[in-house]
């Protein structure tokens, strides 16, 4: 049996241990090519006008996949974290590609909900192995691979790779590093160099050290969002707070740079939440960059020129003031 | 006499500035783009050439502007720098206290901020180029004012005629509806202007600190109703520099004038590039799904520059300079990004 994943949405997050509990089992895994015109034009032909681009994008990724695989597997993320929810978007998305019926292979769709304890996913994994026909024993061991995939997956990030280094084998250009700049949004938006332009190469291109998210420690994270007057009840947009917070807090980079996704609702949100707090601490300043299926290059450029021009002269500026 | 020039080729209009070497602005040219940047360029380099009064030499070259990689390769320009950097040195130029920049042009507008002369925050606006100068052109254009005479319309109104200026479709509608009820024409075009005004203020300086020197610049900078709305909304003084409408092109001029510090030769192709016979055309490349198209700029049979692709492949290693000098060709244009 062949499954097919979308290289979309929760693929930069979750992809190592879907591949090595599939392994296990003796499953072969195809997964979608990265974004292309062809994938993109896919999915906004099928989507619904409305949806964030990155849902629009996952619609090409699975379309594409049709004749490649007998199933695609696609989780439905209620909670990923105790307390927590994901995006709307996230729990309903098994239904949306379901409704493709004809266009995309049958969808499987364990559901991932830890929100009040981890039985029921547990559950959900031993359910999904026994379709593949696997015995208890082989089920659990793939389980037991499948996170020791994902930890080691997880401290490759945590020690500086981005995930499609990490996972795609991407490369570093050799560039002087001027500056740092931290980098923000969702995985399935930063990381998806056709729908962001190549925007992590061209920030390393202008001489940008550039940081993300998943290179700090979920511990961080944590205690770094509860700086918030309330609690972060959506799991990945407390990511983008917590690592924009703490580099700001901490300045360990000269700027901050928010991707977020045109009609993201929780976006929406949280870039005020981060700019708020660039303005109350007043020493990094952040700039968003709204994506969508229109964005063209010179708009982008103009921006990503004018704030490293900016940052670059203010550390001239402070250096200068410094040693004079 | 040693001079500098800077090009801002933006959507709707072209600046030429050649500036001396004490930075004072020896002559400046405001020209509509009318969709033929080379074309724009040409012309205003054949025009500069004719109304200097006496013979420069150009040591340095700078362009800005939405077309400023194509005006580069055509100038030859020491530095291609991005409208927003531009603009601010624009105006730390006309006042060194600067602190908040105001600019609307032909179809974006920005807020920059500085302190101390260094750009702290900005903002340009995104999907929309609602409140921007070629929705200015297209009303008054309806209404049969020339846009010249636009702003002292809105000079005359006692009070703004409430027009939403969120889209500029619904603000149309607005301003037909107050049209066919007997509003004053004075007072639609001054609320034409408050509304702009408010788009521009609730979205682009949303939770920004507008503080005084405040400098008003770009073509829209002419309509002194905007001004009046400007100063009235935020209850300070704005003011227009001299030069507002060329203030990118003077930025420009004076970063070429930075970059050429050093000592370097100038890439500059020289005024009689005016004349010489310039080729942009397309192709798709088909090497990948992502089918992108590639534009290919030639200099009367030899590629000058390519660019266009997702992956670089089509980039050429160094833009060859127009040399008609016969001097050898200087190093790439310089570039951030």
């Amino acid at each position: 049996m062949r499954v097919g994943m979308p290289r979309g949405l929760m693929f930069y997050k979750y992809y190592p241990f879907w591949q090595a509990y599939l392994d296990s089992l003796d499953v072969e895994l195809v997964v979608s090519e990265r974004t292309n015109k062809k994938i993109l034009d896919l999915g906004l032909e099928a989507a619904e006008n409305e949806f964030c681009l990155p849902l629009k994008v996952f619609y090409g990724h699975a379309l594409s996949l049709k004749d490649k695989a007998d199933a695609l597997l696609i989780p439905r993320l209620v909670s990923v974290h105790k307390k927590e929810f994901t995006c709307p978007k996230m729990l309903g998305l098994p239904d949306l590609i379901h409704a493709l019926e004809g266009r995309v292979p049958p969808v499987i769709s364990p559901k991932i909900d830890v929100r009040k304890n981890t039985r029921g996913y547990y559950r959900e994994l031993m359910g999904l192995g026994k379709r593949f026909d696997g015995k208890n024993r082989r089920i659990v061991s793939a389980i037991l691979a499948g996170r020791r995939a994902q930890i080691e997956y997880e401290k490759k990030l945590i020690a500086g790779m981005t995930p499609p280094e990490a996972l795609e084998g991407d490369t570093r250009e050799t560039t002087k590093q001027e500056l740092t700049i931290g980098l923000v949004g969702h995985s399935y938006n930063i990381y998806d160099s056709y729908i962001t332009l190549d925007l992590i190469k061209r920030l390393r291109r202008a001489g940008a050290k550039v940081l993300v998210p998943e290179n700090i420690s979920p511990e961080t994270i944590d205690a770094e969002s509860r700086d918030l007057p309330k609690r972060l009840f959506w799991t990945y947009e407390k990511e983008i707070v917590g690592s924009a917070f703490h580099w700001m807090k901490s300045e360990a980079v000269s700027g901050v740079i928010y991707v977020l996704a045109f009609a993201c609702g929780p976006d929406s949100f949280i870039q005020s939440v981060i700019e708020d707090k660039s303005r109350s601490l007043g020493n990094v300043p952040v700039m968003s960059l709204v994506i969508d299926e229109h964005s063209t290059e010179g708009g982008m450029i103009t921006r990503l020129e004018a704030f490293i021009d900016m940052l670059k002269r203010r550390d001239h500026a402070a250096c200068n003031a410094s040693h004079g | 006499m040693d001079a500098y020039l800077g090009v801002d080729v933006g959507s709707v209009s072209t600046n030429l500035v050649v500036i001396d070497e004490d930075e004072r602005v020896v002559c400046s040219l405001y020209r509509r783009t009318k969709g033929q940047p080379i074309k724009a360029v040409q012309d205003g380099l054949r025009e500069l050439g004719g109304i200097l009064d006496e013979p420069v030499e150009i040591k340095g070259a700078g362009t800005t502007g939405s077309a400023r990689t194509l005006s580069g390769v055509i100038c030859g320009a020491d530095i291609v720098k991005n409208e927003i950097t531009a603009h601010a040195i624009g105006a730390v130029h006309y006042d060194p206290e600067v602190k908040t920049i105001l600019e609307i042009g032909g179809q974006d507008s920005k807020i920059i901020l500085l302190r101390d002369g260094i750009v702290v925050d900005f903002a340009m606006n995104t999907v929309c180029a609602a409140g921007t100068g070629s929705f200015l052109d297209h009303q008054a254009a309806r209404l049969g004012i020339p846009i010249e005479e636009f702003g002292d319309y809105a000079l005359e109104s006692s009070k703004g005629a409430q027009i939403a200026g969120r889209c500029t479709v619904f603000a149309e509608s607005d301003m037909i509806h107050k049209q066919q009820v007997g509003y004053l024409v004075e007072d639609i075009i001054y609320g034409l202007c408050q509304a702009l005004v408010r788009n521009y203020l609730n979205n682009l300086a949303k939770g920004k600190r507008i503080e005084t020197p405040i400098v008003f610049q770009g073509g829209v900078a002419a309509n002194a109703g905007i001004r009046r709305a400007f100063e009235e909304s935020l209850e300070k003084e704005v003011r227009v520099p001299e030069h507002y409408g060329v203030m990118g092109a003077i930025g420009a001029a004076v970063l070429a004038k930075e970059t050429v510090d050093d000592g370097r030769p100038t890439n500059f192709s020289g005024f009689e590039v005016a004349d010489r016979d310039f080729k942009t055309s397309s192709f798709h490349c088909g090497g990948c799904s992502n089918n992108c198209e590639v534009i290919k700029i030639e200099l009367e049979g030899d590629l000058l520059a390519r660019w266009g692709g997702r992956c670089g492949k089509w980039e050429l290693e160094e833009h060859p300079t127009v040399s008609l000098r016969g001097a050898t060709p200087a190093s790439a244009t310089k570039q951030t990004m």
